[in-house]
C-alpha cells in the first residue's frame, strides 16, 4: 500500500513527496474508510531510520531511492460531468493533467510490526 | 399398293367375308398406274368406299373394331410389323398361301420359316387354316385371336401416312402436314410423318445410341425367345384343338408326341441322376484330390499332427519324419512350392515346429482358416481331419447363436468320444463360419482354450493319458475354425490365439483341369477356354464353378460355349470387395486374354463389341451393388475421375460424368428425403457409367476421397465463425440478419465498410471528420461483434486478424486478397474498439449500479446486527477481564512518585462493535484509540494492487 507523504519546502516547482510502502493494510476500525482519519506518526531515529506508529503497532523501515521517479498528476477533465460517453470529439477543452508532485524516494516498512504494550494486566 | 396395305391391316377380320373382293381389289390396284399424277383424293375415295362397304357390310364387327382400337398393342408385334414394311411383295405371297390353305384340308401349321420369324402376324392365318373344317371352333379361335388381328388393324393408318410421304400440292386430307412456300410463291404441303415410323432396325437403333446394354441378353434375343415361346404355345394350342376336333389322330402328330414324351422321360432320368449336387458328388475324398494351395494344405496337416502326442499318445516323430511324409502327399508340387516360400510362410513353418506346451499341446490350440467362399476351406478341414485319423464334428457357428448351446456343443465335441461305433476315433471339432458367430460364443471358445486345471501343479509329472482321464476340463482336442472374413471385430481376440491360415486363390489352371474332368464324366462338351472363362467369372470359386456347370447341364446344355457361360448370371457370388478394389475395377478395363481389347474407352467401345461391354457393365453393376457403400464409393469416384486419362478434347466425358453425379445426387436425395428406397436400385448405374466413360487400360492411381471431409470441416469452420459472430451481435441488429443473409449479402460488404482509408497517425491528430469516421467504424465493428486480435504468425511476425475471422467465409481461394488495413491502423482500431466496449460496459453497469449499492448497504447492516448478537458472550468475557485489570491496576506514578491522572478513561463498552478487533481495542488503549490500525500481511507482497477504472483516467 502506497501513500504519498508531503515533504520538504513548497515553493519553487512541484513539491517532492515521499512514498510510504507498507507490507500490510491499513484498516479502518469502523469500516468508515480511511479518508480524513489520522493514520499515525512518522518519526526518524537519530540514525535516520524511519519509525511509523500506527495504532498500537510500531514499524521500523528504511528509506530507498526509487529507480524511476514518479510524478503525481492531477487530472482536469474536459468533459462535462453528467455525460461522459462520447469520445470528446466535439469538445474544445480536452482532459489535461498537471504535475503536482514528484516522488523520488520511498520508505519501506516490510518488517513485522511490534506491538506497543503499555498496560500489562496482572491477572488474566 | 397403299390401299393394299390398308386392306391388309383389316384383312384378318373381314377376310372371310370379303375374300373375293379382296382379290379383285388387289387386281385393281395392280392395274392402277402408280404415277405421281394420280391424286390422293382418288385413292382416298376408293379406300373410303371400301371402308364404307365394310361398315355397311358388317356393322357389329366394325364396332368391335372401334372398341378395341384404343387398346395398345404389345411392342413386339409392332416391331415385327415394322420389319415387314420394306417387303410387301412377300405379303402378297402369304395371302396367296393362306388362300391355298383355305382350299386345302391341311390342318398342321405351316412349317415355312416365315412362321418362326413372325408368328404374331401368322396367328390369324393359322386360325384361318382351321376354318373350313369346323366353323364353330373357328369362331372361338377367331374371337380369341381377334385382338392380335385388331392390333394390326390399328397399325394400318400409320403405315398409310408413311407411304404417302412425298410432297403434295394440296393439303392432305388425313394427318398433319407442314406448308412450305418457296421463293417463287409456290406452296407445297409436306406430310408429317410420325417419329415411330422412322425407327429402323432396332439393333441399329441401339448401336446408334451407343447403348450401354443394360440387359445381359440383348433385347432382340429376348424378343426372339418370347416369339419362339409364343409360337410354341400356339403350336400346343393348335395341337390341342386338333385333338379336340379330330377323334382320329394324325400319324405325324402321334409321332411327334411320342418324341416329346421321350424327351420328357429322358430329362426325368437326368434329374434322377443329378439329384445329388455335383459339388458333393465330385468333392475330393483324399488329401491328394485337394484343389487348394498345397502349402496351406500341408500347414494345416502339420498343425493337426502336432496334436498327435496328446490325442493319440504317440511321441512326436523326429524332424526328419515329416520330411518323409511330405513327399508322399505332395511330391509333385514340392519343387515349385519350395521356390514360393516366403518369410511369412517360413514364419508359419516356425510356428509349426515350435515346442509343445505343458499339456503337450501345440502352442496354438485353434487353427483359423480364412478366405473367400468356395475355395474349399471346409472340404480341406474335413479331409485333413479324416486323414489325420479324427472323427469330424462340425458346428456351424452361424446356426448356434446362443452362447450356452455353443458351450455345450464345444464341450460335447472336445471331451467326449463315441464308444458305440466301431471306429473309435477322437473328435476333431470344426467350427464353420465362425465370423457369423456372436462375440459371446467366441468368448466361450476362448475360455475353453485357456481353461486350466487347478490341480495342474500336482500332476505335472503325470502323462497325457492320465491327465485326459482326470482333467476333463482341459482342452485336448484340436479345433479348426473357418471364416470368410478374418477381420470381423468379434474374431479379434481369437486371432491372437489362433494359428492363422489364409487361403489363397485356387490356381485357375488346376481348377479348369478339374472342371474338364467333371464335364467329361458328365458327358458335357466344353473346351478349356470356356472353363477358364467360367473360373474367371466366379473368381476361381470351386463350388460356384461346379454348381454353374451342373445348372447348365440340368438345363439341357450338353455343349458348353463361352457365350452361355457369360450370359448365365449364376456363378456370381455375393461377396464384398474392398472399396479400393472396387474403384480400381471401375477405372480399369479388365485384362482380356486372347481377346482384342477395346483400346479407346469412348470410340473403341463399339468396336470392342456390345457383348463385351454389356458383360463389363453387368460385372460393374454386380460389383457395386454387392459392395453397398454407395456414398463412399461415389465420393471416391468423384474425387478420382478427373485424374483419369481423359481422351476426348471436348471434355464431353467429364460433362457426362458430372451429369451422372448430379443425377446420383438427386436420386440419393430423393431416397433419403422420401424414404423411397425402391430408387436405390439405380445407384449402381453411376459407377457403371463411370466405368464406360473413364476406364482405361493403365492401372489407375486412386486416392482415398478426402474432398468431402475437407468440405465438411470447412463448412463447420465457417459456420462456427458465423455463429460466433451472430451470437454477440446486439439483438436489435441480430433480428434482421440470418446466417445465410450474413454470409451471402452482408459480410463481403461489411468487410469493405470496416476498412476505410485512415491516416496511420495518432488519432489525436485526426480532424473532426476523421474522428467521426473512426467512431462510426468502431461503432459498426462493435455492433457486428468484430474486433482485431493480435496473432503471431509462424514466422514470428505479429499481425492483427479479424475476430471472429469471417474474412475466410467470403474469400474465395485463388482470388487476390482484399485490401488490408495497415498494422498500425488495425492496432488503433483494436484498441479503440476495446476502449469503446469498456466504456459501454461501464455505462451499462452504472445504469444498474444505484440499486445495487443500496442493496449492498442493506446487506452490510444486516450483517453487523447479526455479528452483534453472536459476539455478545465473547465481548462480555473480555469486558470482565478489562474491568478486573482496571480495578486492580495501581495508579500510575510518575518519576517523582506522584500519581498521574489518566488523560482519558478507557472507553470500554461503547465502541467495541467489531467483534474481531474486540480484544485489541481494549488492550491498546494506551497508544490511543485511533481509528486506523495496521494489519501486517506476512510473506505477501500484494502491496500494489488497486482497481483503476478507465473512466477515472479519461
Amino acid at each position: 500500500m502506497f501513500f504519498g507523504v508531503s515533504c520538504s519546502k513548497a515553493g519553487e516547482g512541484p513539491a517532492e513527496w515521499l512514498l510510504v510502502e507498507l507490507q500490510g493494510e491499513m484498516v479502518s476500525r469502523q469500516n468508515t474508510g480511511l479518508a480524513g482519519n489520522l493514520m499515525g506518526d512518522l518519526h526518524y531515529t537519530k540514525e535516520g531510520v524511519p519509525v511509523l506508529i500506527v495504532g498500537h503497532h510500531i514499524l521500523y523501515g528504511k528509506q530507498v531511492k526509487l529507480e524511476k521517479p514518479f510524478a503525481v498528476l492531477m487530472k482536469h477533465s474536459g468533459l462535462p460531468q453528467n455525460e461522459d460517453d462520447a469520445m470528446e470529439t466535439n469538445q474544445e477543452n480536452p482532459t489535461f493533467y498537471t504535475v503536482s508532485a514528484l516522488i523520488k524516494k520511498k520508505l519501506i516498512f516490510k518488517t513485522r510490526p511490534k506491538p506497543i504494550i503499555t498496560n500489562v494486566p496482572k491477572k488474566v | 399398293m397403299d390401299e393394299y396395305d390398308e386392306m391388309y391391316g383389316i384383312e384378318d377380320d373381314f377376310e372371310q367375308q370379303f375374300a373375293d373382293e379382296l382379290e379383285v381389289m388387289a387386281e385393281m390396284e395392280r392395274e392402277h398406274p402408280t404415277s405421281a399424277k394420280v391424286s390422293e383424293f382418288r385413292k382416298k375415295s376408293i379406300s373410303q368406299t371400301f371402308e364404307e362397304a365394310i361398315v355397311s357390310g358388317d356393322v357389329p364387327l366394325r364396332k368391335s373394331v372401334n372398341n378395341h382400337c384404343p387398346e395398345s398393342i404389345s411392342p413386339p408385334v409392332v416391331e415385327e410389323e415394322e420389319s415387314l414394311t420394306p417387303k410387301p411383295k412377300k405379303r402378297r405371297q402369304d395371302v396367296a398361301k393362306k388362300l391355298q390353305f383355305e382350299n386345302g384340308d391341311d390342318i398342321t401349321p405351316p412349317s415355312s420359316p416365315e412362321v418362326y420369324d413372325r408368328p404374331a402376324r401368322d396367328w390369324p392365318g393359322f386360325s384361318l387354316s382351321l376354318s373350313p373344317d369346323r366353323p364353330e371352333a373357328t369362331k372361338i379361335t377367331a374371337n380369341v385371336l381377334d385382338i392380335s388381328g385388331l392390333a394390326t388393324l390399328q397399325e394400318s393408318p400409320k403405315r398409310d401416312s408413311a407411304a404417302r410421304r412425298h410432297v403434295q400440292k394440296r393439303p392432305p386430307a388425313i394427318g398433319d402436314y407442314i406448308t412450305v412456300t418457296d421463293s417463287m410463291g409456290n406452296r407445297v404441303y409436306l406430310n408429317k410423318k410420325e417419329d415411330e415410323e422412322k425407327v429402323p432396325d432396332p439393333r441399329a437403333f441401339r448401336n446408334s445410341l451407343n447403348g450401354l446394354g443394360l440387359l445381359a441378353v440383348p433385347i432382340e434375343v429376348l424378343k426372339e425367345q418370347i416369339a419362339e415361346r409364343r409360337h410354341r404355345q400356339v403350336m400346343e394350342e393348335s395341337q390341342r384343338l386338333t385333338e379336340l376336333m379330330n377323334s382320329g389322330i394324325d400319324s405325324e402328330l402321334l409321332a411327334e408326341e411320342q418324341a416329346d414324351s421321350g424327351v420328357d422321360g429322358d430329362s426325368g432320368e437326368d434329374e434322377g441322376s443329378s439329384s445329388r449336387l455335383w459339388v458333393d458328388q465330385f468333392s475330393p475324398q483324399h488329401y491328394t484330390d485337394l484343389l487348394s494351395d498345397d502349402f496351406t494344405n500341408r500347414c494345416l496337416l502339420k498343425w493337426l499332427k502336432l496334436w498327435d502326442t496328446v490325442v493319440f499318445g504317440r511321441e512326436r516323430k523326429p524332424r526328419s519324419a515329416p520330411a518323409d511324409v511330405r513327399p508322399n502327399f505332395t511330391n509333385a508340387q514340392n519343387q515349385n512350392q519350395s521356390q514360393r516360400f516366403k518369410t511369412k510362410s517360413q514364419m508359419t513353418e516356425e510356428i509349426l515346429e515350435a515346442e509343445l506346451d505343458q499339456y503337450k499341446r501345440p502352442k496354438f490350440k485353434v487353427a483359423l482358416l480364412s478366405g473367400p467362399p468356395g475355395l474349399g476351406k471346409t472340404t480341406l478341414a474335413h479331409i485333413i481331419a479324416k486323414h489325420a485319423g479324427y472323427n469330424v464334428v462340425e458346428i456351424n457357428a452361424s446356426d448356434d447363436r446362443s452362447a450356452e448351446l455353443f458351450q455345450k456343443r464345444i464341450d460335447t465335441a472336445t471331451q467326449m468320444k463315441s464308444v458305440l461305433g466301431a471306429n473309435e476315433k477322437p473328435n476333431c471339432l470344426i467350427i464353420d463360419e465362425i465370423d457369423g458367430a456372436p462375440a459371446a460364443a467366441i468368448n466361450i471358445l476362448l475360455a475353453t482354450l485357456n481353461r486350466k486345471d487347478s490341480k495342474e501343479g500336482e500332476e505335472s509329472g503325470a502323462n497325457a493319458l492320465k491327465k485326459k482321464k482326470k482333467k476333463q476340463s482341459v482342452l485336448l482336442r484340436p479345433i479348426i475354425c473357418i471364416c470368410n472374413d478374418l477381420y470381423v471385430p468379434a474374431l479379434r481376440p481369437l486371432r491372437q490365439q489362433a494359428f492363422l491360415l489364409a487361403f489363397p486363390q485356387t490356381v485357375p489352371s488346376r481348377l479348369a483341369q478339374r472342371l474338364a474332368e467333371i464335364t467329361r464324366r458328365q458327358g458335357m462338351k466344353a473346351d478349356t477356354g470356356t472353363l477358364m472363362a467360367l473360373c474367371e467369372k466366379t473368381d476361381n470359386d470351386i463350388r460356384s464353378c461346379i454348381n454353374t456347370l451342373q445348372f447348365l447341364h440340368s438345363r439341357g446344355q450338353k455343349h458348353l460355349d463361352q457365350r452361355s457361360v457369360n450370359s448365365v448370371s449364376v456363378g456370381l457370388k455375393d461377396q464384398n470387395k474392398g472399396l479400393f478394389s472396387v474403384w480400381q475395377e471401375i477405372f480399369q478395363l479388365p485384362r482380356l486374354k486372347r481377346k482384342r481389347i477395346g483400346g479407346d474407352p469412348f470410340g473403341g467401345f463399339n468396336e470392342a463389341g456390345p457383348k463385351d461391354g454389356a458383360q463389363r457393365l453387368q460385372h460393374i453393376l454386380h460389383l457395386v451393388s454387392s459392395n453397398g457403400e454407395h456414398e463412399k464409393l461415389t465420393q471416391g469416384l468423384y474425387d478420382n475421375f478427373l485424374s483419369m486419362k481423359l481422351k476426348d478434347p471436348g471434355m464431353l466425358g467429364v460433362c457426362t460424368g458430372l451429369d451422372w453425379l448430379c443425377f446420383s445426387d438427386l436420386l440419393n436425395e430423393c431416397v433419403l428425403h422420401g424414404q423411397n428406397y425402391s430408387l436405390m436400385r439405380y445407384f449402381p448405374f453411376l459407377p457403371a457409367a463411370f466405368h464406360h466413360l473413364y476406364a482405361a487400360n493403365s492401372v489407375p492411381r486412386i486416392n482415398y476421397p478426402h474432398s468431402h471431409y475437407e468440405a465438411f470441416t470447412k463448412t463447420q469452420h465457417t459456420k462456427n465463425a458465423l455463429v460466433a459472430m451472430l451470437n454477440d451481435i446486439p439483438p436489435a441488429i441480430q433480428n434482421r440478419i440470418s446466417m445465410s443473409g450474413l454470409c451471402l449479402d452482408i459480410i463481403s460488404l461489411l468487410l469493405e465498410l470496416i476498412s476505410p482509408k485512415l491516416r496511420p497517425v495518432n488519432p489525436q491528430l485526426y480532424s473532426t471528420r476523421e474522428k467521426q469516421q473512426l467512431y462510426d467504424l468502431i461503432d459498426t465493428m462493435i455492433n457486428y461483434n468484430l474486433t482485431y486480435r493480435q496473432d503471431r504468425t509462424p514466422e514470428g511476425q505479429y499481425t492483427y486478424v479479424l475476430e471472429p475471422n469471417v474474412e475466410d467465409v467470403v474469400h474465395f481461394p485463388g482470388l487476390p486478397p482484399r485490401r488490408q488495413l495497415t498494422y498500425q491502423v488495425k492496432q488503433l482500431i483494436a484498441r479503440e474498439t476495446e476502449l469503446e466496449r469498456m466504456r459501454r460496459m461501464e455505462k451499462a453497469k452504472q445504469k444498474q449500479n444505484p440499486q445495487k449499492t443500496e442493496a449492498v448497504n442493506k446487506d452490510q447492516e444486516k450483517k453487523t446486527e447479526v455479528k452483534k448478537q453472536t459476539s455478545r458472550n465473547h465481548q462480555q468475557r473480555l469486558e470482565n477481564i478489562v474491568k478486573q485489570t482496571v480495578v486492580e491496576s495501581r495508579p500510575e506514578l510518575d518519576f517523582f512518585g506522584r500519581a498521574i491522572v489518566p488523560k482519558e478513561k478507557p472507553v470500554v463498552t461503547t465502541t467495541s462493535e467489531d467483534g474481531k478487533g474486540g480484544g485489541v481495542v481494549h488492550i491498546g488503549k494506551a497508544v490511543g484509540n485511533s481509528d486506523v490500525w495496521f494489519r501486517f500481511n506476512e510473506g505477501v507482497s500484494n502491496a500494489v494492487r488497486r482497481n483503476v477504472y478507465i473512466r477515472e483516467l479519461l
